[in-house]
């Protein structure tokens, strides 16, 4: 049977192969001998047993397939010598190289440290990825994040003014905590010290490590700002394997430092924002590094050394285990100095078996959290994570990446271990003694006077914001959906406590109806409930012309809400929230979403 | 040279060729690899009080004699101790090709003999070991190339065919035929020219992979790897 001609796909993806060859990328295309070592360092493999395509080589065999048969002398004589007869020929071998290359890899690099002959596998896997990118073969969630980096500047869809607004909502937070407003979060502040650059997630549902970060700034009497543009850390171009993408994402970043004149970047915790920005992004936009760029830890650690915040270990008295981010420790060698740190604001800190560099993945590297239809996949990879934390005893695992924060918190429900993931973040903020702090010791006579005489803080309309604070939710009307009874019950108790007038449905049809009739202000959707699940729910609402206007928050204690945020049939939710969820963070989130469409609307 | 049989000759003769012809290939080989454009990073160096890109790389170069420094070779530590024999057996099967043509002499003698003998029987144990691994482990047949399997067949036969000609060499009794050393040095000059083409090459960019990925990671501060 004669062979299928190549498509012209294929044929672009054997250009675009040329391309990114280099000596190091060819020498990990021929050094393989297949020796199988590799395989039981992959958590795929290891929660897979009876699936060998799990296996590290068989996935970068695949680039190693294409590279044989244009590259290699024997491969181009005698292609079905080397296995480079079975290179992808027609459009349908692509789907399959998409799941491979997408789907069972994390790109973690943790087979790249286990190779006796020094083959990079995750790097390999990330060119597969690229080939398919440059093709448009890739995973909905893969493709709708990419266009949102590429055109909106954030992987997250995140507009300008919505980001402006949060870091105002923070800086009113931070105000009404501290009872002045010298902490307000600086924009664009030509020639600071440092500029901050977050991961939008950050922005979108976890606003808080904003808030904690900034009051650790003001705590230490930095000189800070954040930016108006070029402030994601973040870059999907690492997961896509396109490094145009990853070139323009970091640009935008280094072009806002130099505007801004800054002294240096520094990079929220994240992983493959670190990675990225720090490393990688260098090198896919050809800028050389002018400017220093370190991770949020390590500024936190000098700013203890240096003595300019104090922190009192035993207000953490939990014990902590921590979770190394693969792009940290094992492409950026970035893994001390979060132990340093977490030695000195917790009390009881578990090591974690294997570590550092050895450690695994949390399954949700590789972009693999926007990548929902892989979700049982991921879960079930997840097992080997699961036990790893379950063997330390610890109630919080930390982590510093907002990614492994996911991964982890997903895998913790799945594998019902029962405890929490924080950020050193949280804890650095929760372990400080503010009047200790640099800000208070330096200033001590100014910040009194601030909180208690200053009267233009006084006359500003959100710290005087009491009456609200008791009922933040009265004329509001809030739409419960839940299918289990007792959290139903709680949500409902809560949003009436806080002065909301409210409907609850116990399955997706009952909230189609009731958001119609009822016309909340705002939904609180659980995603998975029998009948009509949140996620057609939610998808349903957002096609309705009545209904799609209506903000919704999803609270949700299972991983498929990924599968709005990333895969965006609709536009996202406006907000989302873990079970167990925490009623003051509940009641001020959803305020918070209200009170913006309002906003916006006027 | 000694001339024990024309046939002999002529083995040796081509066997030397074989070598002049692999060495030619293997600089082709290498000219190739270095045709591509070197990899550059240019971040700045991730962890300097640790480490760099030079320690990186040394560590890496030697990482093979130290199987303590890779989860791989630490659980495996058995296989780890297979591909030892192995390579051990390849150097021990090399030497012998060689020596039996410019010194038979020590070839024939007791220690040279045992060790060699040793480690040619040893390693063909593991050789055989691993054939039946490759062929009956589903990950190993899923990965396995044609060019695994039959790089690992003949190198089995060699390491067999290495051992009972040592013994011919060394007098031992029952091994007395010429024709052992003489199939010895066609198959040895048969892997001499196919080498460059096939798996068995891996030892020509073992060097440079090994000292690439060691000196990028050198450099971002993740080799030599820490525990704790
Ligand atoms: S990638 Fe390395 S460890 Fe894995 S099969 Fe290939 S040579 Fe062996
Ligand atoms: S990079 Fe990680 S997930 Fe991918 S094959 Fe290697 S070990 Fe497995």
């Amino acid at each position: 049977m004669s062979k299928p001609a190549k498509t012209h796909k294929i044929k672009m993806m054997e250009e675009q192969l040329a391309r990114k060859l280099n000596r190091q990328v060819v020498g990990s295309l021929v050094g393989c001998v297949h020796c199988g070592m590799c395989n039981e360092c992959c958590h795929y493999v290891l929660s897979h047993p009876d699936d060998p395509k799990m296996t590290p080589s068989y996935k970068a065999d695949q680039v190693r397939k294409l590279f044989k048969a244009n590259h290699d002398w024997t491969g181009s004589v005698f292609p079905w010598w080397v296995g480079a007869d079975k290179a992808p020929l027609t459009d349908d071998d692509l789907d399959k190289l998409k799941d491979i290359a997408f789907g069972t890899c994390t790109n973690c690099r943790r087979c790249t440290i286990n190779c006796p002959m020094g083959v990079d596998t995750a790097t390999l896997n990330r060119i597969m990825r690229g080939l398919l990118t440059h093709v448009g073969v890739m995973p909905e969630g893969v493709r709708v994040v990419s266009k949102d980096q590429w055109e909106l500047g954030n992987q997250m869809g995140v507009l300008k003014e919505d980001y402006l607004d949060t870091l105002e909502w923070m800086s009113e937070e931070l105000e009404e905590d501290l009872g002045h407003g010298e902490a307000a979060i600086p924009v664009d502040k030509p020639g600071a010290r440092v500029m901050y650059a977050i991961n939008p997630r950050e922005v979108k549902y976890d606003p808080r490590t904003i808030k904690e970060a900034a009051l650790i700034f003001w705590a230490a009497g930095e000189d800070w700002t954040m930016p108006s543009e070029g402030w994601d850390n973040t870059n999907f171009g690492l997961f896509s394997g396109d490094d145009g993408l990853g070139g323009a994402s970091a640009k935008r970043e280094y072009d806002k430092a130099r505007e801004l004149g800054v002294d240096k970047i520094v990079i929220s915790e994240c992983g493959h924002g670190y990675r990225s920005t720090r490393c990688e992004g260098v090198n896919w936009s050809g800028d050389a590094q002018a400017f220093p760029m370190e991770s949020s830890v390590i500024t936190m650690l000098n700013y203890i050394k240096e003595g300019k915040i104090v922190v009192d270990p035993t207000k953490n008295p939990k014990r902590v285990t921590f979770h190394d981010s693969c792009n940290n420790a094992r492409s950026c060698g970035f893994y001390e100095e979060p132990r340093e740190l977490l030695r000195l604001v917790t009390t009881d800190f578990q090591e974690m078996y294997p570590n550092r560099a050895e450690n695994f993945c949390c399954t949700g590297g590789g972009g693999a959290m926007s990548m929902s239809e892989y979700t049982p996949r991921r879960l079930k990879s997840a097992q080997i994570k699961a036990n790893q934390i379950r063997e330390t005893g610890a109630e919080i695992v930390v982590t510093s990446c907002h990614n492994c924060v996911d991964g982890l918190s997903d895998l913790i429900k799945h594998y019902k271990l029962g405890c929490e993931v924080k950020q050193l973040v949280d804890l650095v903020a929760d372990a400080l003694v503010l009047e200790e702090c640099y800000v208070m010791k330096s200033r001590p006579v100014a910040v009194a006077a601030v909180a208690s005489e200053e009267p233009a803080a006084a006359a500003r309309p959100v710290p005087v914001a009491a009456p609200a604070a008791a009922a933040p939710l009265a004329g509001r009307k809030v739409l419960v959906v839940d299918d289990e009874e007792d959290i139903r019950t709680f949500l409902v108790t809560v949003f009436e406590d806080a002065g909301a007038e409210v409907e609850q449905a116990a399955d997706g049809n009952e909230c189609l109806a009731k958001a119609r009739t009822f016309k909340p202000d705002l939904i609180s959707l659980d995603l998975s409930m029998p009948g009509k699940s949140g996620v057609d729910a939610f998808v349903e609402l957002r096609r309705t012309e009545e209904t799609q206007e209506i903000p919704v928050c999803v609270v949700t204690g299972h991983p498929e809400f990924r599968q709005v945020i990333y895969d965006r049939p609709v536009p996202p939710p406006e907000g989302y929230l873990n079970k167990p969820v925490d009623e003051d963070k509940l009641v001020s989130y959803v305020a918070h979403i209200i009170e913006h469409r309002e906003a916006k609307a006027n | 040279m000694h001339e024990s049989s024309s046939l002999l000759h002529t083995a040796e003769v081509v066997h030397w060729i074989a070598l002049i012809v692999m060495a030619v290939v293997y600089t082709m080989r290498l000219r190739w690899l270095f045709k591509f454009k070197p990899g550059v990073d240019r971040s700045a160096p991730g962890s300097p009080a640790r480490t760099n890109a030079k320690r990186g790389g040394f560590y890496s170069l030697f990482n093979v004699a130290m199987p303590w420094s890779m989860e791989s070779t630490r659980k495996g530590f058995a296989f780890y101790l297979t591909f030892v024999i192995f390579h051990i057996g390849v150097v021990a099967g090399i030497s012998l090709a060689f020596l039996s043509t410019i010194a038979p002499g020590l070839v024939a003698a007791r220690p040279f003999a045992w060790v060699c003998g040793v480690a040619l029987v040893a390693a063909f144990g593991v050789a055989v070991y691993r054939v039946f691994r490759r062929l009956f482990r589903p990950v190993m047949k899923l990965i396995s190339t044609p060019d695994d399997y039959f790089s690992l067949f003949m190198l089995t036969i060699w390491f067999g065919l290495g051992a009972v000609t040592q013994a011919h060499l060394a007098g031992v009794a029952g091994f007395e035929s010429v024709n052992l050393l003489v199939a010895y040095l066609f198959l040895t000059s048969f892997f001499l020219i196919y080498v460059p083409f096939s798996k068995i090459s891996h030892y020509l960019y073992y060097p440079f992979t090994r000292l690439w990925i060691g000196r990028t990671l050198g450099h971002r501060g993740s080799y030599p790897i820490a525990r704790g």
